[in-house]
C-alpha cells in the first residue's frame, strides 16, 4: 500500500495536485461560495490522471507486481489522501472562523454559504462525488476521462449551488449557523457528509476495480 | 513440466483471433517467438502479463494459475517492451527508486552493473533517451530484481549491431544462471543466435511449439535456411 502511493506521489502525480491544495484557503473568503474550492482541489487531481496518461502509467503499475486492481487502488489511495488533506486544511479554517471569527461583521453579512460543519460535510459529499462520477468512469476505459470529468463538474455545481440555496428556504436557516450554534444539526450534518464520502467511495472503487478487470491494456 | 503453459488461450478482437494458444516454456532455456507483424505475439504476451482480458484458456507459471496469484508471479518476472516510454520526464533514477520498492528481490548490484553495461545515465529522462536506449531501459527494470522469467517482447527492435550482439551473449550468459527467457522477434537471424526452442505464431494460431532441432527437421527442407523455413510457411499459410 505505501509503495502503491509512494509510487503514485513520486511517479503520476503533477504537481498541480498538491499547489491546487491551496484553494483550501477559499474558506476564508467572504462574500464567495466557499464550496468551489473543493472542485479546484478535484481539478488538480484530475491533473493528476491527465499526466498520469501521458507517461503511460496504468501499464507501468500493472507490470508491477501487484493484482490488477491493486493499480486502482493506488489511484483511489492518491485520490483520497488529496482530497482528505484539502478536507483537514478546509477544517482548519472552518475551526477559526467559527471561533476567533465567530462575530466577524465581515462573515456576519456574508449572503453566501457560511464556514460550519455543514459546509464540512458537502465538501466530504462532493469529494465522494468526484470519486464515484471521476475516478469511478475512468476505469472504465482507463485512457478517457473527458466524459467522467464533464459529467462530475455538472454534479459539482449541483450541489454547490444547492448547498448554498437551501438556508434561504423558510425552516432551514439552521443550516448557515454561525459559530457553534445548532450543534446537533450541523454536527449530524457533516457525519452525513462523511457516511456518503465513505459509501461513494467505496462503491466507486468496487466499480472501477471491476470495470478495470475486464479492460485491454 | 513445463515452467509456463498456456492452454487454449482465446481472444477475439473485432479484426483480429488468437485461437486456442497452447505452449510451455522450459526452465533455463530461450524460446524465440516468432511471427510476421500482427500475427498474435503482443497479444499472447499480453495475456500472459494479465494486461488483456482473455476470453478463455488458462495460463499458469511455476504451476500457479495466473489468475489470483498474480502479484505473487509478477514479483518473478521481468518484462521489456520495445520503445514504449515510461514517465518520459522522470529521470532514470527517480523510476528506479519507485520500482525498487516493489520487488523484495531487487538486486542493487546487478542494477549498478547493468547501468553502466548499458551505458545509461541516471539522471537522464526517457525523452532523451534514443530508441535503442529506451530498450535498454525496460530491459535495465527487468533484469533488476533477479527475474526468473524474463518476457521480452522484440527486445532487439531499434538495437544497433553491437547493442544487440552484447544483449543476445546476455540472454545466453541468463540462461547459464537458470533464467528462462521468451523473446519475441521477427529477425531471423537472433533465433539462430541464441534460441534452444521455437514457438512459431501466424494468423493468431500457434503453428509450432518445439525445440530449433525439432523444427528444422519437421518444417524444414533440405538446404533451406531457418529465414527461408519461415517465409515458405507464412507463404503457404496465405495462399
Amino acid at each position: 500500500m505505501t509503495a502503491l502511493l509512494k509510487k503514485e506521489m513520486r511517479l503520476s502525480a503533477s504537481i498541480l495536485s498538491y499547489l491546487f491544495l491551496a484553494f483550501a484557503l477559499m474558506t476564508l473568503l467572504p462574500g464567495y461560495p466557499i464550496l468551489c474550492g473543493v472542485f479546484f482541489i478535484t481539478l488538480g487531481i484530475f491533473q493528476s490522471f491527465q499526466s498520469a496518461r501521458e507517461a503511460n502509467d496504468i501499464v507501468y503499475s500493472a507490470l508491477l507486481p501487484v493484482a490488477k486492481r491493486d493499480v486502482v487502488k493506488g489511484k483511489f489511495l492518491f485520490s483520497a489522501f488529496i482530497e482528505l488533506t484539502g478536507f483537514l486544511m478546509m477544517a482548519a479554517l472552518t475551526l477559526v472562523r467559527m471561533t476567533l471569527l465567530a462575530d466577524s461583521p465581515l462573515y456576519r453579512g456574508n449572503a453566501l454559504m457560511n464556514a460550519n460543519p455543514f459546509f464540512l460535510g458537502t465538501a466530504l459529499l462532493i469529494f465522494g462525488l468526484f470519486n464515484l462520477i471521476f475516478v469511478g468512469g475512468f476505469f472504465k476505459t482507463a485512457y478517457k476521462f473527458a466524459r467522467p470529468f464533464v459529467t462530475y463538474i455538472a454534479a459539482c455545481f449541483l450541489c454547490i449551488g444547492a448547498a448554498e440555496a437551501l438556508h434561504h428556504f423558510p425552516g432551514l436557516e439552521a443550516l448557515n449557523a454561525f459559530g457553534f450554534e445548532h450543534p446537533a444539526l450541523q454536527l449530524a450534518l457533516l457525519l452525513g457528509g462523511a457516511a456518503a464520502y465513505i459509501l461513494l467511495t467505496f462503491c466507486a472503487y468496487r466499480m472501477a476495480c471491476a470495470r478495470f478487470e475486464k479492460i485491454d491494456l | 513440466m513445463h515452467i509456463v503453459e498456456l492452454k487454449n488461450v482465446c481472444k477475439t478482437y473485432p479484426a483480429f483471433r488468437l485461437q486456442n494458444v497452447s505452449f510451455g516454456l522450459e526452465g533455463g532455456k530461450i524460446t524465440g517467438f516468432i511471427g510476421r507483424n500482427g500475427a498474435g505475439k503482443t497479444t499472447t504476451i499480453k495475456s500472459m502479463l494479465n494486461l488483456i482480458h482473455t476470453d478463455s484458456g488458462e495460463i499458469s507459471f511455476f504451476g500457479l494459475s495466473l489468475f489470483g496469484h498474480e502479484g505473487e508471479i509478477k514479483q518473478r518476472l521481468g518484462y521489456s517492451t520495445g520503445t514504449v516510454s515510461w514517465y518520459p520526464r522522470k529521470t532514470i533514477r527517480e523510476i528506479a527508486d519507485v520500482t525498487r520498492s516493489f520487488y523484495p528481490t531487487w538486486d542493487e548490484e546487478a542494477y549498478r552493473k547493468y547501468l553502466t553495461l548499458f551505458a545509461l545515465d541516471e539522471s537522464k529522462k526517457p525523452i532523451e533517451l534514443s530508441e535503442g536506449m529506451k530498450v535498454k531501459f525496460n530491459l535495465l527494470l527487468a533484469l533488476s530484481h533477479r527475474a526468473e522469467i524474463l518476457i521480452l517482447d522484440e527486445p532487439t527492435s531499434g538495437l544497433d549491431p553491437f547493442s544487440r550482439d552484447e544483449l543476445l551473449e546476455l540472454f545466453k550468459t541468463l540462461k547459464d544462471h537458470g533464467v528462462t527467457i521468451l523473446f519475441s522477434t521477427h529477425i531471423i537471424s537472433d533465433l539462430e543466435r541464441c534460441a534452444d526452442n521455437i514457438v512459431y505464431i501466424s494468423g493468431g494460431e500457434i503453428r509450432a511449439s518445439c525445440s530449433m532441432a525439432d523444427f528444422l527437421q519437421k518444417c524444414g527442407r533440405p538446404g533451406e535456411s531457418l529465414e527461408e523455413i519461415f517465409l515458405r510457411l507464412e507463404k503457404e499459410a496465405r495462399a
